[in-house]
């Protein structure tokens, strides 16, 4: 028998398209906006905040003891997926990595951007058994230092990643197996240590890494930032610290100039510039959550797929997880001739929803383009307008994990008791309705963040369609259209998918 | 008066008396003390589509141990017209590796009630693989369903893993070090011309 959590409620959802019908019609009527000036607050100077962010960045150990902890609690994980019970929801390693990590990660860029990053142990690890420090430069740095192909210097191969994560998770079920679950993460760690060994800086981090990748596009959605204090410092600078390292402090992992940074798409939040600048010009500071995503962040044509990736996918995991999908794919996997696990009927089920919107999304440009004329490239339309895709994914993304969270993660002090499950039996049923009643927020708190989510990734989805589409459509308002219907019709549809009951997953 | 009453109560005691016998069959969840032979031990179920037939797989219990009995219980129902398989199915088992797997037979079963199952102790534990093959209208069916017995070693995965990271490291060593051999010696050779 299937559990399912309630779907949003139909007044809520009757309430977001309306927003979202009003929000659409005064983009269309609105002034044109000008470039707005880039408002940030230092953290270090609020109080408080600013005590711990001096706290965190003054010396490198507090960051290496939370990798300690990082690396400690993935070692767990690991040792219980590989040896601990096969119950999913007894074991830490599932319980942990996918009702834990994978869904609070999201969240967790909403307000800390890509810290995750800093202490992944992924990385750490890999760190640690690659460079032969704990945390200081070694000189020489034990890896080939190659350079990375020039074909694979952009995030397609991320993208397949994530697409390959996605069929692990739900087509394979990785998420219900704690043996598999260690598995994967062992391999992400060989691969980490194999990109560190062969190539120059941190190649896995900047072109492979799907969780990386992930992580760094909603964080151009993230409040914080990590930029340097005065521009004028840096435009004088000969020596670039933040791009070469020190003699102590290892180079930007990423290959970044702190004075031309202007997003956190690539930035690991590592803090080795904020180390290594002698001038001590480098600081966290909040900002505005839509400013990087909406003016400063560069348009590339394979950022774009990848951006429009998260978008359909994220919407792929929701559509699975509704009850009627499995007989969907069931009945389409006799009329094909599949059999077993039915991964091909999955598979092809998968692209499909991946790619259909993203062909629409194409033609939508399409469209729009004919209008414009010779005025730009189809590529440069379609990888501009998609950034209107990273705010929709984002929210949406979020709010689903919100139900993932809030209401399949208690008994957790029993989990963290055991972590290996010894001795324990599969969820009752009568645990699943105690994991109802007793979820960490109450059902209507859940349902206020969720519409909330879905109205503020509209509305920054629609700024980023007045500033971008009438930068690029010279300010004729009536070519934005094709790209609002886009928006319009994807939120509406994962607003949909969000007011279904949803299947629990373990 | 009283005896609608007594009659309303006693169909209300029966109705929850149901609900319950209901719930705990849907549940299939166990006592603890239940064994293999009971109605309702612990089991894990995997369901599958194969052909013209959905079949369901239940293993008894859900995690075997080596020494324990067990059983396999399979349903096969043709997707159209919903008629179970009625015929004979052959359950064998092997062991879950690449190479050197040696099959046996389990036994031959014949249907019971809609239900084909198959007994079985296993001597050791490890990881095997359970077929139930099956001939339906003319076509051969065989399935096949991973079994874990007992506890297995981790060592397997995470020693695989540190030989292949340690592998890794020496070649990059000494790649690294002939090239600073080389180096050095490219640059005594330029220092004497």
């Amino acid at each position: 028998m299937t559990m399912t959590h309630p779907g949003l409620p139909a007044l809520w959802v009757n309430l977001i398209w309306l927003f979202m019908l009003l929000v659409s019609l005064w983009v269309l009527f609105s002034r044109v906006p000008e470039r707005s000036e880039h408002r940030y607050l230092l953290m270090s100077k609020i109080p408080l905040l600013g005590r711990l962010v001096h706290f965190l960045n003054a010396s490198p150990w507090p960051l290496q003891l939370m990798k300690l902890l990082m690396v400690g609690v993935f070692l767990i994980v690991i040792y219980a997926g590989l040896q601990g019970t096969q119950i999913p929801e007894r074991n830490l390693s599932t319980v942990m990595t996918w009702n834990l990590w994978w869904a609070g990660l999201v969240i967790a860029v909403f307000f800390t951007g890509s810290a995750w990053c800093a202490v992944c142990p992924w990385d750490a690890l890999a760190t640690w058994l690659v460079r032969r420090r704990l945390w200081r430069r070694a000189v020489p740095n034990n890896s080939l230092n190659l350079k990375v192909p020039k074909w694979m210097r952009n995030v397609w191969p991320a993208l397949l990643m994530f697409m390959a994560l996605t069929w692990f998770e739900l087509g394979v079920g990785v998420t219900n197996d704690p043996y598999a679950t260690s598995i994967l993460a062992l391999l992400m760690l060989v691969m980490a240590i194999v990109f560190l060994s062969v190539f120059e800086n941190k190649a896995f981090c900047h072109y492979v890494c799907p969780v990386g990748r992930t992580v760094g596009y909603y964080a151009q959605l993230a409040p914080v930032e990590l930029r340097p204090i005065n521009t004028d410092i840096c435009a004088n600078c000969t020596t670039l610290e933040c791009y070469h390292g020190s003699d102590t402090i290892e180079p930007c992992p990423t290959h970044l100039v702190m004075g031309t940074l202007q997003q956190n798409t690539f930035c690991t939040s590592c803090g080795n510039c904020v180390q290594s600048c002698p001038d001590n010009n480098v600081s966290w500071r909040l900002r505005s959550q839509s400013v990087e995503v909406r003016q400063d962040a560069r348009p590339r044509w394979d950022e774009a797929w990848f951006m429009l990736g998260l978008l359909t996918l994220t919407s792929f995991h929701g559509i699975t997880m509704l009850p009627f999908w499995y007989e969907g794919i069931s009945q389409f996997g006799s009329w094909i001739g599949d059999s077993g696990r039915l991964l091909t009927s999955f598979s092809l089920g998968m692209l499909f929803i991946m790619f259909a919107p993203i062909a629409v999304y194409a033609l939508l440009v399409f469209w729009a383009k004919k209008w414009m004329g010779d005025r730009a490239r189809f590529t440069q339309v379609f990888s501009v307008l998609a950034f209107a895709s990273l705010p929709l994914a984002f929210s949406y993304h979020i709010a689903h994990n919100l139900n993932h969270l809030v209401r399949e993660s208690t008994d957790l002090i029993a989990l963290f008791s055991n972590p290996l499950g010894t001795d324990t039996q599969p969820l009752g049923m009568m645990e699943k309705h105690e994991r109802h009643l007793n979820m960490i927020i109450s059902q209507d708190t859940l349902f206020w963040l969720q519409a909330g989510l879905m109205l503020f990734g509209f509305w920054l989805a629609m700024q980023v369609i007045r500033y971008r589409g009438y930068a690029l459509f010279a300010e004729k308002k009536l070519w934005v259209i094709p790209i609002i219907i886009f928006a319009i019709a994807i939120h509406g549809f994962d607003l949909w998918i969000l007011s279904q009951p949803m299947t629990m997953r373990m | 008066m009283s005896s609608k009453l007594n009659k309303f109560l006693l169909a209300l005691i029966s109705l929850i008396y149901m609900n319950n016998l209901l719930a705990h069959h849907v549940l299939g969840r166990p006592s603890y003390s239940l064994g293999e032979d009971s109605t309702t031990p612990p089991s894990m179920q995997v369901e599958t589509q194969i052909g013209q037939y959905f079949v369901t797989y239940m293993v008894f219990p859900a995690f075997p141990k080596a020494g324990q009995n067990g059983r396999v219980n399979l349903y096969a129902t043709h997707m159209s017209s919903g008629k179970a398989f009625n015929g004979e199915v052959t359950f064998k088992v092997k062991d879950d590796k690449w190479f050197g797997a040696k099959t046996e037979i389990l036994g031959k079963q014949k249907i019971d009630d809609g239900v084909y199952r198959q007994g079985f102790v296993f001597r050791q534990d490890g990881d095997y693989i359970i077929s139930a093959f099956f001939i339906a209208d003319g076509e051969p069916y065989n399935i096949d369903f991973p079994l874990r017995v007992g506890q297995t070693s981790a060592i397997g995965p995470i020693g695989l893993t540190v030989l292949a990271v340690f592998a890794l490291l020496i070649i990059v060593n000494i790649i690294q070090r002939k090239r600073l051999l080389r180096g050095k010696i490219q640059a005594a050779a330029q220092e004497k011309s």
